[in-house]
Parts: structure tokens; sequence; C-alpha cells
């Protein structure tokens, strides 16, 4: 039923296009209307929820999976992937590649020059670009650094991913407009954990945010890039340094953390001993 | 650096000649720059140092009693202002190669996986 229906609209949409590519002003315009067909998929999707279930008590809880996305533009194209079995849309679906592309080479062109000047909007976009986004300066004031929690959380940053808890460093790229002892948001959150749930994103979690603060741009060591080539007297050595950005991660938000009732039963539990070894 | 918000470099000296041809690219920053950078980093104490018949450097000591010395013949400003922003940026470990980008001290929140978990 559901699938006739789709094939009848098939149809339709291509005696339209036909119609109009008689027409070339209007060729342009034209696009094929995707909404109906798009829109009983994806409820369908969202009523199977990935659920794991467990053998072991420890993790028998439902996880919860977040259903919601950002970045239409990422939902359409995936929904468009997923329905080029049949030999249709192939009008949309260019349209799509061409702006994807524009918009690969705009970066490009934008991230070559080294020594140009950014306006404040720009370098939001392309911290954003690679996942994080810039509070300010730590004030002195700031009680950030807390003890663990047992939480984690995969996020993105350019083209790395991490696995990070609250408390942990990581080395990455260098980030561009942020200074040491700058606060940062890291928003590409992938998925996040704690001992009784998780929660994935398709791909990415709107709702969580992992806070890291700038610990040290630093070079990393010396690497030597050495080309021979045999019999023809050609050696060349060449030094690199790559530079680094070292984050510590502050906090992980967006799951519900459990309290922790693991260590201060232990801290009075040990103290008796102490006291009686003592004595 | 700042490790947990602790500025890591406490002292800078930076020595020059007032005579030198490779020091030329010093003086005119520790009269453009140095005044800015000085009130930028409060936390941190400038020495200037005199010595002639030396190229001219930047020697940085940090809170772990480490010491990094930076050559400066023959820089511009602006070079010897970025090499004095990245001893201040740096943390003052020893420089080896990273075996992990990922530090951590607790390794696993759900329990590390082996061959015999079930799921």
């Amino acid at each position: 039923m559901f699938m006739a229906n789709r094939r009848r609209l098939q149809v339709l949409t291509r005696h339209a296009s036909a119609l109009f590519s008689t027409n070339t002003t209007f060729q342009s315009l034209q696009t094929p209307p995707p909404l109906p067909i798009y829109q009983p998929l994806k409820t369908l999707t969202s009523k199977f929820p990935l659920i794991f279930t467990n053998p072991d008590p420890n993790w028998s809880q439902i996880r919860h999976v977040s259903s919601s996305r950002i970045g239409d533009v990422n939902e359409d194209n995936e929904h468009s992937e997923e329905e080029d079995d049949d030999d249709d849309d192939d009008d949309d679906d260019y349209y799509d590649d061409d702006e994807a592309v524009g918009d690969s080479e705009d970066e490009s062109v934008s991230g070559c020059g080294s020594k140009r000047e950014y306006t404040a909007e720009e370098k939001e976009a392309e911290a954003a670009a690679i996942g994080y986004q810039v509070i300010g300066p730590l004030q002195k004031s700031d009680r950030v650094f807390k003890p663990y929690e047992p939480v984690f959380a995969v996020l993105q940053i350019g083209s790395h991913q991490f696995k990070v808890s609250n408390g942990d460093c990581i080395f990455t790229e260098r980030l561009k407009f942020c200074e040491v002892n700058d606060k940062l948001i890291l928003n590409k959150v992938l998925l996040l954990g704690s001992s009784s749930q998780t929660i994935i994103g398709r791909p990415l979690l709107p709702d969580a945010a992992v806070h890291a603060v700038v610990e040290e741009h630093a070079l990393d060591a010396k690497v030597i890039i050495f080309k021979k080539k045999r019999r023809k007297n050609y050696r060349r050595t060449k030094g690199h340094r790559q530079e680094l950005t070292k984050l510590r991660i502050v906090d992980v938000q967006g799951i519900e953390k459990p309290e922790v009732p693991e260590k201060p039963p232990k801290a009075p539990g040990k103290k008796p001993e102490k006291v009686a070894v003592a004595a | 650096m700042a490790l947990r918000g602790a500025w890591q470099l406490q002292k800078l000296i930076v020595s020059f000649s007032d005579w030198g041809g490779s020091s030329r690219g010093i003086r005119s920053f520790m009269e453009s720059y140095l005044p800015v950078f000085k009130e930028k980093n409060p936390q941190l104490e400038v020495v200037t140092e005199l010595i002639r018949g030396q190229h001219p450097h930047l020697k940085g000591f940090y809170k772990n009693k480490s010491e990094r010395v930076v050559c400066v013949k023959n820089m511009d400003p602006e070079e010897v202002l970025q090499y004095a922003t990245r001893l201040r940026n740096s943390l003052g470990r020893k420089v080896v190669k990273l075996k992990t980008r990922h530090v951590t001290k607790h390794p696993s929140v759900q329990g590390t996986w082996t061959t015999d978990v079930k799921f």
C-alpha cells in the first residue's frame, strides 16, 4: 500500500519534471516535492529506538537514545541516501551535492591564508566547524576543577575523536582562536555514558556539552622527514614540529550524574582501619 | 601555560646586546612589545640583561624548576614576541614524543571489555 503510493508519487513527479523540462527557465526552480515521501519514513525510524538489553544486572536499565537531531542538512542527505535505492529523485541529489562542494571550497579558501584577519563571526564559525566555542578567560574565582565523576563522553574535535571524562587531558591540533587559560565548550558530542546508562547521538547529541580549559599551546617533538633516491645523489632532510593544544576536561554535561556513593563510604571505611592500626 | 589555572612560567630573562647587529630585532622588541607583554602577564617576572658580544636569547624559568633557552639572533621583533609567547604558553615539561594524545586517570567507566563480557 505504502509502496504503491510512493510509486504513484514518483511517477507523478517524473511527469512533472518532464513537463517542466520543456521550459528551460523553469527547470532551475523546479524541485519535486520531497516531503510527502520522506515524512512516513522518519516516523517509522523513530518508532523503533535502539534499545540495548543486557543480562548483567548492573547494565539492565534501558539505554536512552536521543531521537532528536541537529543539522538539517545532514538529515536531508541521509534520507535521500536511504531512498535512493529507486532510480528517482536524481535531480535533487545533484543539487545537494553541488551545494556541499561549494561549501567545502569556500572553507578551504578561507583556511589557506595564514596571516589573514578574521572577524569575530568568522572566528566563531571556524571554531564551530572544528567543534569548540570560546567562552572567555578563566578567572581566579572560578571553581571549575571538580573531583572525578564516573561519566564519560565521546567527542569530536576537528577530525579526531576522544573518549573523555572529567579531569582528563587531551592533546588536539592547535586550536586557532583561543588563548591559554580560556574556557571552551566542546559541542560535538557523539555519545554520553555513565555506569548505568548510555546515550547515543545520531550522529550528534545537541543538548550535550563538554567544558574544557586550555592549558598549553606547545610544539610536539621534532619529526624528521627524510627523502632519498638511491643512486641519484639525492637526500633531503626536513624537520617538523607540530603545534598542539592541551585541553583539560572540566565538566561533562547532558547526562544525569550518578551520585558518587562509592567514594564517601570507602573513605570512612578506611579511616577506622587506620585508627585501629594506630591504636 | 597554565596547569589548572596556575601559570607555570615564572621568570623570563631577556638577554641582549646594545651593540651587536644580531640584537637589532630584540632591541626594537624591548621598546615596542615588551612593555605590553609585561602588562598582559602580571604573574610573570621579566628581567632584561645586557650581555655584550653575545647573540641575544630568551630564557624561561618554570615552576617545575626546568628552564628553556631560545636563541633569538637576527629575528624581527614580531618573531621574538612569538617566541616569548610560546615560552609563556608552555608548561616547561620535557619535549618528548607523545605516546598518547589522551591522558586519563580513569580509563573506563562501564568496565574494561574482555572476552568474557557477555552482552
